[in-house]
């Protein structure tokens, strides 16, 4: 009798409450995605690139597992909350009957157990097939295309998964039920809303309200004019105004709520019903609603911050060769790398090997004065103050002895890259910069200038700069970054460089669109490691850049949905918890002759109400916080793209909408489910 | 002339051959086995029987609240069975209005605001409803709680404000299901005295369920009904026989319904 009630109870709830079956679902597929991270293609790709970095994300894994845990906790804890409430009555007659405590209680935990069981079944398998999912999207996403997929399920996730779940459930469960048991019988079989509780004179509320406002715009202002960032107190101390201030404006909003059901008449169908439904639920649980307004705000900052991230660093130059082969002072070290690459049939597999030329520039002067462009300072100086001009002044003025690339070969990589090629007169030069080091806007200042051919001295003789900047990579290896290089005819190389040049072979790989890159090179590798030659390939350049990406958007993006989907769960459990306990309010309407549509109506209001203010303060907060973010995350480099960051993010909070929007329906549905459930003339057993 | 004289004779309730079976032929339940009668305009009609004889049940298929098992209810000549959606919800809250006995105001929405719900309900402007809610408020003596919420009012003055909402509408037909149920004797008293007042003053249609003697002595006409079926019937000689007069009649019936003897009197 026992066990079947047990399992009758436990099928009911899985059936009646998606929302709570779905909230477990979530918890157990987000446990395993950050669990089996590890296990991502990405991942292994990158271990093999750079394992150091990869490590040390990997080692904050359990970090990240333990925050996961103790976020999720509060999911599981609301939706298994509400799980119990709606059960009260229930739970009040089988005590009325006789049932001992402890057996209820042994009851719901077998009860809880069978749950948990059913979620980690179904759970579980979902888990893995996502994280497949995600593995294959983010090898797409960060350019990749690419990797050779191999399924990869992780029993030592899956068990941690399954523990940590369990973990978190039983804990919530102790807590409620704990709750539940010292409640008196009585107290259980009326079903009752949660009543009216005392009310502080109306200019408390006002004047909470007014504090709140203050103390979000003292946040605000912090926030984005980067007095934030300025040490960890102020940081801090933003961070505790602008919670301060959500709290007590969510606090204070009972005043205006109160002013609207007082005095504000409208004929608006069942508007004194919403209005004072909205106050109780939207008002009385102030504290929850501004943790949740709390949360979607930190989603809808890592969201964005994290795509903003994810594409700066994803943005990086664009990509032409595959691999640099050194060769030694020796010319004929690079014929003897094309004998080896030849002997081996791999030359076959390059579409393009020509040579590089970079050297240092050989004299007898003082380094401090080899080169001087003091026309190109000068012009610098005379354009409009910026912060651009300025890090450029900076960065020039250190390039006193240049390195040297030969215009022959850096054409061979323009030819390769497809764009135009350059040439220059016996006393002309080029300016190479890594794009590191520039950016569209100060190029351009440097072209402006360019072009007017200044005149600069190199090594005592004239040189005059004409062209516009280069920034295409002459080799693979980005240990060799040249912030500041001049190109210049293969004859004044040699005289210039002399003995001190260094030779390289650029190849790049044939064939690469219909094989993937990342599969291409690692083969490639393979072969070449036979070969004994040393060389260096593309993807362990932008491994590092492909590792910040990778990290930066995956953990930022992650936690952001775990947030987004915690607030708005428990929004939308909390409504339904608060719909549930005025049942009797709805069953008068039905008898005074509400329809369901006049019903679903107000309830739908009530919704709008409900999850609308908590997330519409997070969006307006998000637009300071996400600026704050880029203002203090990313690199100066990336300044003058804030407006096309700001653009990014302002697509992802649209995105959050819509996710917002999703959910509100999914509640909505709900609530019209149930309301239709009172609708139908009573039960006949 | 004949004409008018139809329409006055004509009921505004008929209940026929009305039946409600509960569960399956094994452990069936006769809820209401084959009712018939008709309430006519005006009337102030009263229905006695001891817990259990179906009186609820009857009252809640008049409301829609639960659908007869056979048989048909009519309300100014329209068959119930016939109304389905928005036609059911506009006969709930226009046609008839529902007092109950555990009141069912909504706690979180003032007196004022919960006497005017049905208009929002049923859209019909509130400024039209002003008027009579103030004179309503002034004839149930409501007029001091109306920016209460219920947990400030007593239990008589939440049954009042309960009146004022099922009257707000001016239904043809006011339903009351143990009205007096959950009050004192003097609220008790002061309920039914404006309820009989409304009926003889404003002509308002009452059909009241009641096994408090004392509240069925203010009825023009009581059915007596057990296990389901009518019994016996009693009508009031107004204006000479007194109220106590029949209050000691419907006693004498109440001691019949006891010892389960029907139509002795
Ligand atoms: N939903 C129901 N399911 C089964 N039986 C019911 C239901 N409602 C009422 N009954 C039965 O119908 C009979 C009449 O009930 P009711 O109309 O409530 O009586 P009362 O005259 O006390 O108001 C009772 O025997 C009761 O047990
Ligand atoms: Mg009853």
């Amino acid at each position: 009798m026992f066990s079947k009630l047990v399992s009758r109870n436990s099928r009911r709830s899985r059936k009646e409450n998606g929302l709570f079956f779905g909230s477990l679902l979530i918890s157990i597929i987000a446990f395993y995605i950050i669990l089996s991270l590890p296990n991502q293609d990405v991942m292994f790709f990158l271990t093999t690139m750079e394992s150091q970095a990869v490590d040390k994300l990997l080692s904050l894994i359990p970090a990240l597992f333990g925050a996961a845990l103790f976020i999720l906790f509060f999911l599981i804890y609301y939706a298994s909350k509400f799980q119990l409430e709606r059960r009260r009555h229930e739970f009040g007659v089988y005590l009325m009957m006789g049932m001992r405590r402890g057996r209820l209680f042994a009851m719901l935990l077998a009860e809880d157990l069978a749950g948990s069981a059913g979620a980690l079944l179904i759970g579980l398998p979902a888990a893995f097939l996502l994280s497949e999912l995600i593995s294959l999207v983010t090898a797409r996403l960060v350019g990749l295309g690419i990797i050779g997929h191999t399924m990869s399920f992780s029993p030592q996730a899956a068990g941690l998964t399954a523990a940590g779940f369990l973990l978190i459930k039983f804990a919530a469960f102790l807590i409620l039920s704990s709750a539940i048991s010292r409640q008196e019988i009585g107290a259980l079989l009326v079903e009752r809303p949660d009543g009216t509780k005392k009310q502080l004179p109306a200019p408390v509320y006002a004047l909470a309200m007014l504090a709140g406002i203050f103390c979000l715009a003292a946040a605000y202002r912090m926030a984005i004019s980067g007095r934030a960032w300025e040490n960890i107190g102020v940081m801090g101390l933003t961070l505790l105004l602008g919670m301060l201030g959500t709290f007590s404006l969510f606090y204070g909003l009972r005043f205006p709520v109160s002013l609207v059901a007082a005095h504000g008449r409208s004929d608006r169908r069942l508007h004194a019903f919403n209005v004072r439904q909205i106050q109780e639920t939207v008002v009385r649980r102030s504290g929850t609603l501004a943790v949740c307004s709390l949360l979607m705000l930190s989603a809808l900052c890592c969201f964005g911050a994290g795509v903003a991230i994810a594409r700066f660093y994803g943005s990086s130059q664009p990509h032409v060769l595959d691999y640099t082969f050194p060769g030694d002072e020796r010319a004929s070290g690079i014929a003897g790398i094309r004998e080896t690459l030849h002997e081996h049939g791999l030359d076959a597999s390059f579409s393009d090997l020509f040579e590089m030329k970079i050297g240092h520039i050989q004299t007898d002067r003082d380094y401090e004065t080899v080169f001087q462009m003091e026309p190109v300072m000068t012009a610098l100086q005379a354009l409009p103050s910026s912060e651009n001009r300025d890090v450029l002044l900076n960065n020039l003025s250190y390039a006193t002895c240049p390195y040297l690339i030969s215009l022959e070969s850096y054409n061979a990589l323009l030819r390769a890259a497809g764009e135009p090629l350059l040439s220059l007169q016996e006393d002309e030069a080029a300016v190479y910069m890594d794009s590191e080091w520039t950016n569209d806007s100060k190029s351009g200042m440097l072209n402006e200038i360019l072009q007017t051919r200044p005149r600069t001295v190199l090594d005592g003789h004239d040189c005059y700069l004409t062209g516009t900047v280069q920034t295409i990579n002459p080799v693979t290896d980005r240990s060799i970054t040249l912030s500041f290089a001049l190109i210049v005819p293969d004859d004044v190389f040699e005289r210039r460089t002399g003995d001190r040049g260094s030779v390289y072979l650029d190849g790049v790989l044939s064939g690469t669109e219909d094989t993937s890159l990342m599969s291409a090179i690692a083969e490639m590798n393979k072969k070449l490691n036979a070969t004994g030659l040393t060389y260096e390939s593309y993807l362990q350049n932008i491994g590092r850049h492909l590792f910040y990406m990778v990290a930066a958007s995956y953990i930022t993006i992650y936690l952001a949905i775990i947030f987004l989907i915690i607030a708005n769960t428990i929004i939308g459990v909390q409504f339904l918890m608060s719909q549930q306990k005025s049942n009797s309010r709805y069953r008068t309407l039905i008898r005074l002759g509400a329809d369901s549509r006049t019903l679903r109506g107000s309830a739908k209001r009530q919704i709008n109400w409900y999850f609308g203010i908590p997330s519409a303060l997070a969006a307006f907060s998000s637009l300071f916080g996400v600026r704050a973010l880029f203002s203090g995350l990313l690199p100066s480099s990336a300044a003058e793209n804030r407006s096309e960051m700001m653009m990014i993010s302002a697509a992802m909070i649209f995105v959050m909408c819509v996710i917002e929007y999703l959910y509100i329906l999914a509640v909505k549905r709900s609530s019209d489910r149930y309301l239709l459930s009172l609708m139908v003339p009573r039960r006949e057993e | 002339m004949n004409h008018t004289d139809t329409a006055l004779t004509e009921p505004i309730l008929a209940i026929d051959a009305l039946k409600k079976y509960y569960g399956k032929s094994a452990s069936q339940t006769k809820a209401l086995d084959g009712i018939t009668f008709q309430v006519m305009p005006g009337e102030f009609l009263g229905i006695m029987g001891s817990s259990g004889s179906g009186k609820s049940t009857l009252l809640n298929c008049i409301a829609s609240v639960i659908a007869p098992s056979s048989g048909s209810i009519a309300i100014g000549g329209q068959k119930l069975q016939t109304l389905k959606g928005a036609a059911l919800a506009a006969y709930r809250g226009k046609k008839i209005g529902y007092l109950f006995q555990n009141f069912e105001l909504l706690d979180n929405l003032t007196a004022r605001e919960n006497i005017l719900l049905p208009l929002s309900l049923h859209g019909v402007r509130e400024r039209e409803g002003d008027k009579r809610l103030s004179q309503l408020a002034a004839y149930l003596e409501i007029h001091e709680v109306l920016d209460k919420f219920p947990a400030q009012m007593s239990g008589g003055q939440k049954q009042r404000v309960a009146a004022a909402r099922a009257l707000i509408l001016s239904p043809d037909v006011i339903l009351a299901d143990e009205p007096t149920g959950a009050l004192d004797s003097r609220n008790a008293k002061l309920l039914m005295e404006k309820l009989a007042g409304l009926n003889r003053d404003a002509g308002a249609t009452i059909l009241m369920v009641t096994h408090d003697t004392n509240a069925a002595s203010y009825c023009r006409r009581i059915l007596f009904i057990q296990d389901g079926v009518i019994f016996h019937e009693l009508r009031r000689d107004y204006p000479d026989e007194s109220g106590q007069q029949f209050y000691g009649r419907i006693l004498k019936v109440m001691a019949q319904l006891g010892g389960g003897s029907a139509n002795v009197l």
